[in-house]
């Protein structure tokens, strides 16, 4: 198993380092200029390269990729072009709001996904199978950003139950008085329209494995066995069918947790929620090279290691791996 | 048993946990702001960073036009220059080439005398460092002195039309604040780096509000600065506050969630202009107002004149003459817009040419397609089907050739795309089809914003595209960047590389041109000059739309580019 971990490993770094190399030259191709909204109608050509100098964008691009390499193996990352900020400073202020609401959505809807997955197959071709298994397909294939205005319409234009968006309210966070647990609140209630959206979006495809990964799991000689113990359905579908039918619904939830710290764009836009999914759009959309460059590659790093962890996890959840 | 019991207990927490949270932000989020004096205004981003030097964003510029302020300002009604940190009118002594500006007893937001040292640091420091986006405005300040404590003199190195409107418009920093910043920057290997990389959390500056309290991401809070220098007082005929104590810019990722919180009143204004979309819905609200305000804007079709087939002006009229500009601004820009004649919108009265040719103005589209084919004919274009045939009726024309007789190659029209900005991609794709009815072999490409800009302005590789200002300065010294031919070059504003030694002459003289009346003329020219080559076919000047709930506050101030802006802040009060 040692052994099999370090070779997985060795292999993450080799592609890791493919992976600097691509996102280097990915965005230097990338049309577009980090410096053109520096640039005034009547500012001298000279100015401007004085300008493209000090930035370090007048470097060659050979000079500029071994600072790069350089820069990643010290764990520096550059500054935001457009921030003036430290990259890591940037992605460290709105990792942990993403975190927060995707990981939660990505456990929620996995737990949830998983238990009625399980009802589903074990009850197939009836009343509750039809119903979940159409309200999975109908929720995941719905258009992220519509429905999310929709549930904001709803619950917080016309019923007044939620805020519109927003991760807090101000009211709160500007009062002297409010303690931790006032604003834990608030974070909870602003989070409670976003984490609705995206469990509705992915519950389904959690339950849908499990489903089809169950249904294989039950025409296994050892639950027909099971049953012919006199077990009870309770125990031969928890203890019997569904850890056998886990595998590869721990890779999907794995790749997902991993997946979660890149947060999604589309949803924190609708919501306004302060994430790094926001960030990465606009870093890509302004040229902002260090900061693009090292969210993809946090994102890129946080899917490789979990490859391997995910890997490791199957020989602990199934006896019959071995590395 | 027993497990089954601890599930259903840990279900039915976690339900109640749910409800709690809900129930408990509920009573956390009551508005309360309107009742405390807080102004909300909603945006659609926050501001990239508080460092005067390094914000070049609209957003930002939104919450540091509130601090940093300049020595003048533009009056609402009039758009003319008047006092703000400046005690009254510069005087100019044409001998010595200097200006001499008197300075208000003004305070920082610290408590510390504004003064004469301030000024000259910011000069100095913009000078020094050659500060993008300012430099331009005061490289021709040979030096600034401290004539006495609140007195300055500007003495030129050359005379220079944009001193007042630009480099008097110039916000000043904090001698006291940045000095030290300064300091540390010039033993720096790149010192500008420094500068603009300093994370500011505090900018004092001498405006009508301070930053309190910026939650990363979600809302800036600015309280009222007690030392704001225009409280109480009244500046060109404005009796300014604020009146209210401090103002929260909340961050909304679309416009839809921002309209939704209008109408919901979780903010008082929305701070972007509204697209003709949502109006519908907003008229009806009896709490919310629409202010439609000009603004200084130039949408234009520019061609490249490097090469074929635009280096011919006769084609450039011809096209230019097809454009139906009050098609566009009646269906795609549903009435919010004026036609544009001229690259000087006519809401800058002052230096607005009103006789520049209007190429088809007011004609039908037969009439159009017939004034274009003359000029096309004369020019010596041939078609396989005429646009007009032997009766003189309007046709669908085909296989247009050029003069020399060779074939038109099919050319592009590059444009923004329709989710960046609809109304640019759907001109684009009726002046398509405009000029596909004249034979032309026109294709219009939405294009990513950056690579657009790239082709266009970087690499000069394209036929035509549409681009646009959405708040030109009201001083014409862009007409100089935008066609003096030392601009046609990678990465100049000179996009369309048109290129005129006459022009050259006169935009130089006229950026020298110390005399309003005399600049006045010349801008006069070179519009004409420009309209006569048409290297851009000036489109339109959208308006802005603006939304404000009128159920808690009142006093809101229109002028160009709408009502958000110093003014309106400075006097409007609680209901």
């Amino acid at each position: 198993m040692r052994k099999y971990i370090a070779k997985r490993l060795a292999q993450v770094v080799v592609i890791l380092f493919f992976i600097l190399t691509v996102l280097f030259v990915l965005f230097r191709l990338a049309p577009g200029d980090p410096v053109s909204r520096m640039v005034d109608p009547e500012m001298t050509p000279e100015d401007a390269q004085h300008l493209i100098e000090q930035l370090g964008l007048d470097e060659p691009i050979w000079k500029q990729y071994l600072i790069y390499l350089k820069n990643f193996a010290s764990g520096e990352f550059g500054y935001s072009i457009h921030y003036g900020e430290p990259v890591a400073r940037v992605i460290w202020d709105k990792l942990p709001n993403t975190i927060l609401l995707f990981t939660t959505a990505v456990l929620l809807s996995a737990m949830v996904g998983i238990s009625w997955g399980k009802i589903a197959a074990w009850k197939k071709g009836k009343g509750a199978d039809i119903g979940m298994t159409i309200a999975a397909l109908v929720t995941h294939t719905l258009f992220l950003p519509w429905l999310a205005l929709l549930l904001v319409w709803v619950f917080a234009y016309q019923l007044d139950w939620f805020p519109i968006t927003g991760m807090v309210s101000e009211e709160v966070f500007l009062d002297p008085d409010a303690g931790f647990w006032a604003k834990a609140v608030d974070v909870g209630y602003h989070m409670v329209l976003p984490l609705a959206t995206l469990f509705l979006i992915h519950f389904g495809s959690y339950l849908l494995v499990m489903r089809s990964s169950m249904l294989e799991t039950l025409k296994e000689d050892y639950i027909v066995l099971a049953r012919a113990k006199g077990l009870s359905d309770r125990a031969i579908r928890n203890k019997h069918a569904a850890p056998n039918a886990w595998l590869p619904v721990v890779t999907s939830v794995g790749l997902s947790l991993a997946f979660s710290i890149n947060g999604g764009a589309l949803t924190e836009t609708v919501f306004s929620w302060p994430g790094i999914g926001r960030e990465l759009v606009f870093a890509v959309s302004q040229n902002d090279y260090p900061l693009a460059q090292a969210s993809f590659l946090l994102i890129a790093t946080v899917v490789l290691f979990s490859n391997v962890v995910v890997d490791v996890l199957y020989a602990f959840l199934d006896p019959r791996i071995r590395y | 048993m027993a497990k089954c019991f601890k599930r259903n207990m840990m279900v039915r927490g976690l339900a109640l946990a749910a409800m709690v949270t809900v129930l408990l932000g509920g009573l956390c989020a009551t508005p309360a702001a309107a009742a405390n004096g807080m102004l909300k205004i909603g945006v659609l981003e926050e501001p990239k960073s508080l460092n005067l030097w390094l914000a070049t964003d609209a957003w930002s510029k939104r919450v540091l036009s509130l601090i940093n302020e300049p020595l003048f300002i533009r009056e609402p009604k009039s758009n003319e220059l008047v006092p703000w940190l400046a005690a009254g009118k510069p005087v100019y002594d044409a001998g010595k080439m200097t200006y001499t500006v008197k300075l208000k007893k003004a305070k920082w937001s610290d408590g510390s005398d504004f003064t004469a040292a301030d000024v000259i640091f910011t000069g100095q420091l913009i000078n020094k460092f050659r500060m993008p986006r300012h430099r331009s405005k005061w490289s021709f300040i040979e030096r600034v002195v401290a004539v006495d404590k609140h007195t300055v003199r500007f003495e030129l190195k050359r005379p220079k039309a944009i001193f007042l409107s630009r480099t008097l418009t110039t916000p000043i920093v904090q001698k006291k604040q940045w000095e030290k910043i300064v300091a540390s920057a010039q033993g720096a290997e790149k010192p500008l780096t420094v500068i603009l990389r300093h994370k500011l959390t505090n900018p004092i500056g001498t405006g009508p509000f301070v930053v309190s309290k910026w939650q990363k991401g979600v809302f800036v809070f600015m309280k009222a600065n007690p030392h704001f220098f225009g409280r109480g007082q009244t500046i060109s005929g404005h009796k300014l506050g604020p009146h209210i104590k401090g103002i929260i810019f909340k961050v909304y990722g679309t416009a839809d969630a921002a309209i939704l919180a209008l109408r919901k009143g979780a903010i008082d204004f929305y701070w972007n202009s509204i697209q003709a979309g949502y109006l519908e819905q907003l008229k009806d609200d009896k709490d919310i107002k629409l202010f439609v305000s000009n603004k200084s804007g130039l949408y234009y079709l520019g061609f490249n004149l490097r090469k074929e087939p635009f280096d011919d002006v006769a084609l450039r009229r011809a096209v230019a003459t097809l454009v139906s500009k009050e098609f566009i601004i009646k269906r795609i820009l549903q009435g919010y817009g004026e036609v544009l004649h001229s690259m000087i919108p006519p809401g800058n009265s002052f230096y607005y040419n009103p006789d520049v040719p209007k190429y088809g103005y007011g004609k039908s589209m037969d009439e159009r397609m017939k004034l274009a084919y003359n000029i096309l004919r004369e020019a010596g274009y041939t078609w396989e089907t005429p646009p007009v045939n032997a009766n003189g009726e309007v046709v669908r024309g085909e296989g247009i050739r050029l003069p020399d007789g060779s074939p038109m190659k099919e050319f592009t029209i590059l444009t923004p795309p329709a989710d960046y900005d609809p109304h640019r991609a759907m001109s684009g794709q009726m002046i398509q089809e405009w000029l596909r009815a004249a034979g032309m072999p026109a294709v219009s490409r939405p294009m990513a914003f950056g690579a657009l800009i790239q082709k266009v302005k970087g690499q000069h590789d394209f036929d035509a595209f549409i681009l646009g200002y959405g708040k030109l300065s009201l001083d014409p010294g862009y007409l100089r960047a935008f066609f003096h031919s030392r601009y046609n070059k990678p990465r100049g504003y000179n996009m369309s590389g048109y290129e005129s030694a006459a022009y050259d002459a006169l935009s130089n003289e006229s950026n020298n041109a110390m005399d309003p009346k005399l600049r006045q003329e010349m801008i006069f020219q070179m519009q004409a000059m420009l309209m006569a080559a048409v290297p851009y076919v000036p489109l339109y000047n959208p308006k802005v739309i603006e939304g404000v709930r009128i159920d808690r506050f009142t006093g809101w101030v229109p002028m160009l580019g709408g009502v958000g802006n110093i003014w309106s802040l400075c006097q409007i009060k609680a209901k």
